[in-house]
């Protein structure tokens, strides 16, 4: 492996955010109403000179209210799922874990339903709500995922499935019980959705809560190289163990909790992201965490331009995009894992 | 149609540089809105309780149902539909009119450069998101929620006043009225028949009894042998089995997927134990009863023909007003013998 610098660190961050920009233009233009790449330029270049009273109104609702949200919504979802996928892997020492394969995605939407349920009114239930579910699940399955107090890979990711699916028939229940009426929007949601934009009075807290659970973890990425090795090994280099697997497990969780109250349970993206930076850039957590947290914001973006355009004007869920491609990357590396 | 609509874009912006031009020669003046001052409008709460001002007049309608498209074209209002679903299939017309997507996920983009004054949208049909999400860009989204025949007919005469059209309102409001108070009085002294609405077959699906179908069962002659409350419930066989309805009703045409025909049921384990299957008590109506609109009428008069062919036999009590035929209803139904 090649040493790594911050002149290293640099250019693959820039190189990656120069894609992301490639990526976030492309979802503007593209889309049910078609946008002229020189019109975009146009209407772009008005906003930035401060000039957005200008832009005719179908322009500033597609590609400001509606368009450019949803980019950073997807953006968003993808960089907290891919860096929550790469905290679990670490924590872990499993390269298969990921938010979704875990269970706690569906923990976290179990919580964000609950919370909607009981405390409509409140601000932020839903986001919290889906936080107090993600911390919930994740605890349940590292213990589940223990054998003779030892955490064993198989057994995890056993764990984690089975617990997702114990949660997703709650959710089953819950939905056909509480809120048959609302059925048919939850369903959409819960395979992952981002049609709809966020609340505007939400967006901040989104934005700082995903700079802060990102940034915890990379603040981490150090003792996550070591941590790699096995907790004993680490802790004999002078690891804080229990701090940084505290640190990154609250994070991770409260990253999952933001992309599912956000958009739903986005699956495959903590583990496709992840894996694809590692094989590019090698496994160095210092550069792996800001590497995908830029292509998870990429991928998720390209997915989801995908999700609004190949049926319009109808729209596809995001996850089932994500799914798609996400689930024989899974087989692929269990099938490279077992040899 | 996407160029059509690509050309319609394209003279937006050609009008808005235009426009701007325009603004620009005659600067420094400021660009003046046209004269008139804001347009009027009108403040109502839709049917699930929200807030929403209308511009008036309703120029430019956009549905996100077949029910709801299906009320405008029934008020005379069709020719201010400029979007609807892609599941909207009657009247024909509506099928010409540019599509947003289905129900569940239109796109919003669609939506908002066909600069409705006014869009429609159904609770059971449509996501609260979508709805949300297009109240905050600005548009005027009345949701409506019908659980019986009588919200229906509300409704429909919500809608009518809110697009300017309270007089056709007030027409099809009485003609349905009046049709179905003949009905409930040539039912009047028959028992109601106990019938199974099945919305689908594999899962089974059924009604609840607050829903406008169960409704229109009852002012047709039947009632649901469901006991669940709310919405469409996934039922258990056994349960209908136990229950042993008079009849089945499946809403469609013969062949559908949704209605298979009677000899395909008479061969299914479980179905062919049905009494009703057994006797070939089968009644097949117009989709028309899956849409709270106005022609859902002709869909009750229809399944209470089925149900009660002795009321309307030659010289049965009844209204005095002669019964219309059914209108506009596509599928020649049959019941089966």
């Amino acid at each position: 492996m090649r040493p790594l610098t911050m002149r290293r660190v640099g250019w693959v961050c820039a190189l990656l955010t120069a894609i992301l920009f490639a990526v976030s233009v492309m979802a503007l233009k593209l889309g049910a109403v078609p946008i002229s790449v020189s019109d975009l330029v146009v209407s772009l270049a008005r906003v930035a000179i401060g000039r957005s009273a200008q832009l005719p109104s179908d322009y500033r609702l597609i590609v400001f209210d509606l368009r450019l949200p949803r980019i950073l919504a997807g953006a968003l979802v993808g960089a907290a799922l891919s860096v929550a996928g790469a905290g679990y892997q670490a924590l872990l020492r499993n390269p298969l874990a990921d938010p979704y394969v875990l269970g706690v995605s569906s923990g976290s939407a179990l919580g964000a339903i609950l919370a909607l349920q009981l405390l409509p009114q409140v601000v932020l239930a839903t986001p919290i709500g889906a936080f107090i579910g993600a911390i919930l699940t994740i605890t349940a399955v590292y213990y589940l995922g223990r054998r003779e107090g030892q955490l064993d890979s198989t057994t995890l990711l056993l764990a984690g499935i089975i617990t997702a699916s114990f949660l997703s028939a709650i959710i089953m229940f819950l939905m056909t019980t509480l809120a048959s009426r609302d059925l048919r929007g939850m369903a959409f949601w819960l395979m992952g959705d981002l049609s709809t934009p966020l609340a505007p009075s939400l967006r901040w807290f989104f934005v700082v809560a995903l700079v802060v659970g990102i940034g915890a973890i990379y603040t981490t990425s150090a003792d996550l190289n070591l941590l790699v090795t096995g907790e004993r090994e680490a802790m004999h280099l002078g690891v804080d163990v229990t701090r940084v697997k505290l640190v990154v497990y609250v994070a991770a969780s409260g990253l999952t909790a933001l992309a599912v109250s956000a958009s739903g349970a986005i699956g495959y993206v903590g583990l496709l992201v992840p894996h694809v930076m590692r094989l590019l850039f090698g496994s160095d957590y210092r550069l792996l965490i800001p590497a995908s947290a830029l292509a998870g914001a990429i991928g998720v973006v390209l997915a989801d331009t995908l999700a609004r355009t190949v049926v319009a004007p109808t729209e596809l869920p995001v996850g089932a995009m994500t799914a798609i491609a996400g689930a024989p990357l899974f087989i692929f590396l269990l099938r490279r894992s077992m040899r | 149609m996407i160029e059509r609509r690509q050309t319609i874009f394209r003279t937006c912006v050609g009008v808005w540089i235009a426009a701007a031009a325009v603004c620009a020669l005659a600067a420094p003046a400021r660009c003046a809105v046209p004269a008139g001052g804001p347009p009027a409008q009108i403040e109502v709460t839709d049917e699930v309780g929200r807030t929403v001002e209308v511009p008036q007049p309703v120029r430019r309608i956009v549905s996100l149902a077949p029910s709801l498209t299906e009320t405008v074209f029934a008020l005379d209002a069709g020719d201010r539909l400029v979007g609807d679903t892609s599941a909207d299939d009657f009247p024909a017309a509506a099928k010409t009119i540019a599509h947003v997507g289905d129900s569940l996920a239109p796109s919003l983009e669609e939506i908002v450069v066909l600069h409705p004054d006014l869009v429609l949208a159904t609770k059971d049909m449509n996501r609260r998101e979508t709805v949300e999400a297009l109240a905050r860009l600005g548009l005027a989204v009345y949701v409506t929620d019908p659980l019986s025949i009588d919200d229906v007919l509300l409704s429909t005469s919500h809608i009518a006043r809110l697009i300017g059209a309270g007089d056709r309102g007030d027409t099809v409001d009485q003609e349905m009225r009046v049709r179905l108070f003949d009905l409930t009085m040539r039912l009047a002294n028959i028992p109601p028949r106990r019938v199974l609405f099945v919305v689908w077959t594999e899962p089974l699906i059924s009604i609840g009894k607050r829903t406008f179908l169960a409704d229109a069962l009852a002012h047709a002659g039947a009632q649901s042998v469901v006991e669940i409350a709310d919405g469409w419930p996934q039922i258990s066989f056994e349960y209908v089995l136990k229950l042993q309805p008079d009849y089945l009703v499946f809403a469609g045409s013969l062949g559908d997927a949704n209605a298979p025909p009677i000899e395909e049921l008479s061969k299914l384990p479980g179905w062919r134990d049905l009494d009703a299957v057994r006797n070939g008590r089968i009644a097949i109506v117009s989709d028309a009863i899956d849409r709270p609109a106005p022609r859902m009428v002709d869909a009750i008069e229809q399944l209470a023909r089925m149900l009660h062919p002795e009321a309307f036999a030659a010289g049965a009590t009844g209204n005095t007003s002669e019964i219309a035929p059914a209108q506009g209803s596509e599928v020649c139904a049959t019941c089966a013998r």
